[in-house]
């Protein structure tokens, strides 16, 4: 066994933010684990070069920055919120049609007196109109095959929901 | 016989955390060591499949860190937080139902020691 030397291991530190790894933690575990593999197999310091470029294949399958990519990715996986067809319905409803309920709803609590419970078509004509955004939505959703649902990434989903809009307002 | 890693993918978090609750803390090559002598060099876990697997629980607060200076080497050590030993329990326990659920699906009969 021997014991690496500050040059040795400002090398490989070096090396390995070459090759991709930014994570500080990540480096640092890195860097540590290599440094013990090559203590383990070095027996002369001539051959630093040689074990180094051995134990670094052992790292990776392609690319060593791939530990840095699983490792972002394992972190953005539990974080990810990927709504399900009903929630992304409900909300879709509440952000386009609500504020259309709610306003026919207050109109007609304030002409309650005046006109009892009718509700004139320019009122409630903007409600239909724009309930049919999420009904097509719905519709959509509804018929994307069940084995492509997860597969649909959220954003993905909205921009589905969109198309049917932008057709009704192109056609209009 | 080694095991293939689609096996081991699920199973990571787990055994790290189990690992952490038996030892107050450990480092990277420390816990692949570990495993390797409990299995009898049946899992090997893989430095690719490990640190990212720190990472992750280190960033959803499951372990907290301590470096140590070792010339111009920093080690780090993992040791599992309070949240940390609440979800080892459930892993653990969680992992077990599976493992014996999938008993009984293949229909398998286990080796008694």
């Amino acid at each position: 066994m021997h014991c690496l030397s500050d040059e040795q291991i400002d090398f490989i530190a070096m090396d390995i933010r070459r090759r991709g790894i930014h994570l500080p933690g990540l480096q640092e575990n890195l860097l540590d684990h290599i440094c013990i593999l090559i203590e383990q197999k070095l027996d002369k310091p001539e051959e630093f070069e040689t074990v180094y470029a051995a134990v670094i294949k052992t790292f990776y399958c392609s690319e060593l920055k791939e530990i840095e990519e699983e490792a972002l990715f394992l972190v953005q996986y539990g974080r990810h919120w990927v709504l399900g067809r009903g929630p992304f319905f409900t909300i879709l409803f509440v952000i386009f049609i609500g504020p259309f309920i709610a306003y026919d709803a207050l109109w007609l609590i304030n002409s309650y007196a005046e006109y009892g419970l009718y509700l004139p078509r320019k009122v409630w004509g903007a409600s239909f109109v724009y309930s049919l955004f999420p009904l097509l939505t719905l519709l959509v959703l509804l018929f994307t095959p069940e084995r492509l649902d997860p597969l649909i990434p959220r954003k993905s989903k909205i921009l589905i929901g969109i198309r049917p809009l932008i057709k009704i307002v192109r056609v209009a | 016989m080694n095991f293939p890693t689609e096996l081991l993918k699920g199973t990571l978090k787990t055994i790290v955390l189990n690992l952490l609750t038996k030892h107050k803390s450990m480092y990277g090559y420390e816990i692949t060591q570990k495993v390797k002598e409990l299995t009898n060099n049946k899992i090997q876990i893989t430095e690719g499949a490990l640190y990212p697997t720190l990472h992750a629980l280190e960033a959803d607060g499951l372990v907290t860190t301590e470096t140590e200076y070792i010339g111009k080497r920093v080690r780090k050590y993992y040791s599992l937080s309070p949240s940390g030993k609440a979800t080892a329990k459930v892993k653990v326990k969680e992992l077990a139902e599976f493992m014996d659920t999938l008993i009984s699906l293949l229909n398998i009969k286990t080796k008694i020691a």
